[in-house]
């Protein structure tokens, strides 16, 4: 079967991430997957955890790209690289490896440093939202997922949980809601 | 309304121009609001960018499976070829297979130029084949027949295995005795006896030996049984096998309800797993069979693969030629370790539990 032939450029990527294309995505994953396999594996690790850093890798280069200011200052490759680099140096710190790091592609972007320690933190702050909704239990955990994630109006949430009408289903949303806020929030501010 | 209420309407943009203008003038004036919004504004947000994350996550998990994921692949959970005796082996048998690991990975990235080669392990031929596969007394065999007090030459290739039922019928992986010259078994209460293969199932990658002289089960009770229904996830599971010399227990739970590559004729259990264990029973708390040791994912430590008893059950009942069926039957009485605690329950199935030795002519 012919194929027709695509070549992307730079900036083709960082557009079609923008707007969220699937065939982007995927031409892009396709591209640079083998650096960071590269990367990885000679740098003491399994290609399971190259595909792990490569998926992060990705997850930050496509939020990067949903600020409709981000431009690319570096070539793309460059970008991935470094990205994927910091990550992977974080991880081995991390356990306890450090050294001379095998290096695939001659030079490294330094502000990717900054993006990845912003995604982490934000990786942070959601582990310590779903840890804060797992103490929350149930049916609070539920009710805030379908709301807020979900996007479930209070007609569904109040049909689903059993409360008698969608007032009753937004108390008690608000009260869970409260308490969650008690418990992510070191010094939550009271309203209402 | 609520100040929340207002909150959630202002992120979704629900205010119309009247009730923007107040929100931001009140947000503009009251610190207290504004701070209560600006906690709510980041909460709320995270929670949806946990939920994108999440959503973007599945998608690349998909591309990477569409378009590299055949890389990982099974190793086969038999020792490796041996030439040691027995003292020792324990660390040699790990440090070989840690060695064959990490050589089969490089041994791929270098031939694919770093990525690596596709790999396809699944067995296509799905036909069964019935047949008393011929088990030829080479040399070494006889040899070793002759001179019984004598130490036995080590085996190419040892695993493990279990009892099918009261007949002498003893259950195992494929992969391991294709292609043998002489298989024989063995635990701390049956002397190694001689087996042939009756039955095998490529695809399922399992094989039914039979003990060659029927004294050996004449008194045998097998207190398990094959478990008909599908298991559970998070079940707690358990496996006896022989990575070594002596029986091994490791236990762990039941992590998924298919396999490698999505195969769901597999379990994937989270009891670690070594070179040896292939072949052996994974039971539930109850003491039922639910699956038999396949394999291991190289890439990631304690995700082993066990074919389905299911599976097992289905395929062995699918048997035609009537003198193989009226034999190939799974033990059906009620298993009697249901109530037994870990520990007796294990002592009841040990006895039926055993270490194969494969010997090959080349």
């Amino acid at each position: 079967m012919l194929k027709p032939k695509v070549n992307f450029t730079d900036n083709d990527f960082v557009e079609g991430l923008k707007v969220g294309d699937d065939l982007v995505l995927k031409a892009l994953y396709k591209k640079y997957y083998n650096l960071v396999l590269k990367l990885v594996v000679s740098n003491n690790g399994s290609s399971e955890a190259a595909q792990d850093v490569y998926q992060e890798t990705i997850i930050i280069l496509y939020e990067k790209c949903q600020d409709p200011e981000f431009k690319l200052s570096c070539q793309l490759q460059t970008y991935v690289y470094s990205v994927a680099r910091n990550l992977w140096l974080k991880h081995l710190k991390k356990h306890g490896k450090t050294g001379e790091l095998k290096e695939y592609h001659q030079d490294v972007f330094e502000d990717a440093s900054s993006d990845t320690k912003t995604h982490l933190k934000k990786e942070e702050s959601i582990d310590k939202v779903f840890k804060s909704l797992e103490e929350l239990g149930e049916p609070c955990a539920s009710l805030i997922k379908d709301f807020y994630i979900k996007k479930m109006n209070m007609e569904e949430i109040s049909e689903k949980f059993g409360y008698t009408n969608a007032d009753n289903a937004k108390n008690q949303k608000y009260k869970c809601l409260q308490r969650l806020k008690r418990l992510y929030f070191d010094n939550f501010t009271i309203v209402d | 309304m609520r100040t929340v209420d207002l909150f959630d309407n202002y992120l979704e943009g629900k205010l119309n121009a009247q009730e923007l203008a107040a929100f931001e003038l009140r947000a503009s004036s009251d610190p207290v609001f504004q701070k209560a919004f600006e906690e709510h504004k980041t909460l709320v947000g995270i929670l949806n960018a946990s939920n994108e994350r999440q959503v973007l996550k599945n998608k690349l998990k998909h591309i990477h499976s569409v378009e590299f994921g055949k890389e990982a692949k099974i190793i086969s959970i038999n020792k490796p070829e041996k030439l040691t005796k027995r003292i020792g082996k324990t660390f040699m048998v790990a440090a070989s297979a840690a060695v064959i690991a990490v050589i089969s990975t490089i041994a791929l990235l270098s031939t694919g130029g770093y990525l690596l080669e596709k790999q396809d392990i699944k067995i296509t031929d799905l036909g069964l084949e019935v047949a008393g596969l011929k088990s030829s007394q080479n040399a070494i065999v006889r040899k070793l027949n002759s001179k019984e007090d004598k130490p036995f030459a080590a085996a190419n290739l040892e695993g493990s295995a279990f009892a099918l039922n009261n007949s002498g019928y003893v259950i195992t992986s494929w992969h391991m005795v294709n292609g043998a010259d002489s298989i024989f078994i063995q635990n701390s209460t049956t002397e190694r006896a001689l087996t042939k293969i009756i039955f095998n199932d490529p695809a399922l990658d399992i094989a039914v030996l039979k003990i060659e002289n029927e004294e050996v089960s004449k008194a045998w009770q097998v207190p398990f049984t094959f478990n008909a229904k599908s298991a559970e996830v998070g079940e707690e599971v358990y496996t006896l096998g022989y990575p070594r010399q002596d029986v091994v227990y490791g236990e762990g739970s039941l992590s998924s309800l298919s396999g490698y590559s999505n195969d769901t004729a597999m379990y994937q259990v989270s009891i670690p797993v070594n070179p040896g264990n292939s072949g052996g029973p994974v039971l539930d708390s109850q003491g039922n069979i639910i699956g038999v040791i396949r394999g291991k994912l190289t890439t990631a430590e304690g995700t082993g693969f066990a074919v389905k008893s299911t599976q097992i059950i289905r395929s062995i009942n699918s048997v035609e030629g009537e003198t193989v069926k009226s034999e190939l039957i799974l033990n059906n009485t009620k298993s009697s370790l249901k109530k037994l605690k870990r520990s007796e329950q294990i002592k009841r199935i040990n006895p039926y539990v055993f270490n194969v030795l494969v010997y090959k002519n080349n």
